[in-house]
């Protein structure tokens, strides 16, 4: 079972990540900041990390950059959730593995996922 | 940003942060100061998030830098796809010009006091200087006691005067009457919903704004695809004229020479006429002559709501005159505007704008009954409104002629307008029927010029190809003002004085 770590700081869009990915049998930890979301890597050891671009405290953007400093979290596959167009993520946001756009359809959201930790067992072997 | 002037105490000038949103810095002088903490409140629908979110990108867009925070409000995503149908939104002020951040999560874990760190570094990293808060309602209901919330406006009053932000916290009301955070801020601002009959109107009022002045009483306006649009109410954004009263003494000419005669060499220079008269009596015509007079020292605008400019420019035509070559030329301009529904003020801004913007010296507006049905569910209104514009259009150098319609086809009694004629029009020109020998005959009369000789006699008048043509005299004149000319004397009211026309 698969470790899904979700950062968002709305509340609602965490929430229904969180439904939708239980429900399919992954293991489901949330953080409502990027700084949060650092604190959680070390214990929670996600397979895949849903993350927001905007946040308070510490952003998306800020979130990738400390755990691309990190080895041991270089490896985990992020996926950059946002209102915002990819062209402004790309900007700002180096290393993340897929982009989802906000409002999204669970059906996009799990085969994203279910992709992104395919291509992340294939890499490792 | 800008400063007010220092004023003659020698104050210090309060820096004012402009919302950008058209009529809204014109309401509040400026825009809001700086470092002051404002609340807007509605209810739901009334339009707190897009004037919010409408600040926030002309901050942005100016060159600062604004951060939006929600608490229990739509998500951030909801709201960008319905901000973007507005010209307003630029994506690309986001995420460097302006940041969304929800902050619920942690008002619930960490309460007020970490909401109140989360806005001071949210403020601090971003370096903004503006930050709307959206949902304040529900910083309230997680306070324990109006203690514990009073207290957080206290500080966020304190750390937005330190970083230099300006604050705006929107709000749709409070479980209770009791508001003990407007004892506290720097101003409050109200949207409504206002129901007149079945029509609605959104409206602002500023209710209280410390430390400066701002357009009292409310204000109508829209939502846009530009987004708001405040339209301030007429009589008191031009309370007084914007510049000093001038006395020319000149004269205009009407287009038609018999009545320019009348009038002692035309309609005199920056004042106002109100011609009236019957529907079908000629008003729009002579309208149509002054307003044919226009040239590059005098640019016209026919400001109308009944006829089309299409409609208007085949009248005109079929008098002979001959409008193309002027419009081409940008020396005229036709605007319509039918009474249906729209905001009074609306109209009145529409009308200074393209006057002050052609630099209009000629002007109509056909049909001064428009203004009072636009008015129609706010009768008391009309006459103060009136009264503001044209005192404003005369400080523009402008030579109006307004036409109004009587209600009475035929007869002894010339029902007007039911607003003060006086403060609105200097001279007035009636225009009637009469019937002689089973045949309807106009005739046109100069009733009043304000400090100017004219000629008082009565004329008959006809519409034809080639424009209207005043008789030289007019034979049968005391016959004819009683209305009733085809009676045999002895059929005539004894009252003599009776039969002569009044003007309600």
């Amino acid at each position: 079972m698969a470790t899904v770590l979700v950062v968002d700081d709305e509340f609602g869009i965490v929430d229904v990540l969180e439904t939708i990915l239980t429900d399919e049998g992954y293991r489901v930890v949330t953080a409502c900041n990027g700084k949060q979301g650092l604190m959680r890597l070390s214990a929670e050891k996600p397979n895949v990390i849903l993350l927001d671009f905007m946040m308070p405290i510490l952003g998306g953007a800020e979130m990738l950059r400390a755990m691309a400093a990190e080895p041991a979290y270089q490896r985990i596959p992020v996926i950059m959730i946002s209102s915002l167009g990819e062209d402004v993520i790309a900007e700002k946001c180096k290393g993340y593995a897929a982009f989802l756009h906000k409002p999204f359809r669970a059906a996009a959201v799990l085969s994203t996922v279910a992709r992104v930790l395919v291509s992340g067992a294939n890499a490792a072997a | 940003m800008a400063a007010d002037p220092i004023d003659a105490a020698g104050q210090a000038p309060l820096e004012r942060v402009p919302t950008g949103i058209p009529g809204l810095d014109t309401v509040l002088r400026g825009g809001f100061l700086k470092a002051g903490i404002y609340i807007v409140r509605g209810e739901p629908g009334t339009g707190k998030t897009i004037l919010g979110n409408q600040f926030c990108f002309n901050h942005a867009a100016a060159g600062h830098h604004a951060i939006y925070v929600t608490l229990l409000a739509e998500t951030h995503d909801r709201m960008m796809q319905h901000m973007q149908t507005m010209s307003f939104f630029e994506p690309a002020r986001i995420p460097d010009g302006l940041y969304y951040v929800n902050g619920f999560r942690v008002l619930e874990e960490d309460g007020i006091k970490g909401f109140i760190d989360l806005l001071r570094r949210e403020i601090r990293t971003h370096d903004a200087t503006l930050l709307v808060l959206d949902g304040l309602i529900a910083t309230e209901e997680s306070s324990e006691s109006d203690l514990e919330f009073k207290k957080f406006i206290l500080e966020l009053q304190a750390h937005i005067a330190i970083e230099g932000c300006t604050a705006l916290l929107l709000t749709n009301g409070r479980r209770n009457e009791y508001h003990p955070e407007h004892t506290m801020v720097d101003g409050l601002i109200e949207l409504h919903d206002v129901l007149f009959g079945t029509q609605t109107e959104r409206e602002l009022e500023v209710r209280k704004f410390r430390g400066t002045d701002a357009l009292r009483g409310r204000h109508s306006f829209r939502i846009t695809d530009g987004g708001i649009v405040v339209y301030p109410r007429i009589e008191a954004l031009l309370a007084r004229p914007t510049a000093d009263d001038q006395w020319p003494d000149e004269r205009c000419a009407t287009g038609v020479n018999q009545l320019d005669a009348m009038l002692g060499g035309g309609i005199p220079r920056s004042t106002a006429t109100l011609v009236l008269g019957a529907s079908g009596s000629g008003k729009t015509s002579l309208g149509l002559h002054f307003f044919s007079q226009s040239s590059a020292q005098e640019p016209g605008l026919f400001f109308g709501f009944y006829e089309t400019p299409l409609r208007l420019r085949h009248k005109a035509a079929g008098l002979g005159i001959k409008l193309d070559g002027l419009i081409e030329q940008g020396q005229l301009e036709f605007l319509w505007y039918p009474p249906t529904e729209d905001i009074l003020d609306a109209l009145g801004n529409r009308l200074l704008e393209a006057v002050r913007r052609r630099r209009v010296k000629r002007l109509v507006i056909d049909g001064l009954l428009g203004f009072q049905e636009i008015a129609a569910d706010r009768p008391h209104r009309i006459g103060r409104f009136l009264t503001a514009l044209a005192n404003e259009l005369r400080v523009l150098n402008v030579t109006t002629v307004y036409t109004a319609e009587t209600r009475n086809l035929i007869g002894g009694v010339i029902e007007g307008p039911t607003i003060g004629l006086s403060t609105i029009a200097e001279n007035l020109i009636l225009l009637r029927y009469v019937e002689i020998r089973s045949q309807l005959r106009r005739l046109i009369s100069v009733v009043k010029m304000r400090d100017s000789d004219f000629d008082s006699s009565l004329r008959e008048f006809r519409i034809m190809s080639t424009g209207i043509e005043l008789a030289h005299t007019f034979d049968s004149a005391e016959a004819i003002l009683s209305g009733f000319p085809q009676l045999k004397t002895e059929e005539l009211p004894a009252d003599k004085a009776a039969r002569r026309p009044r003007v309600k």
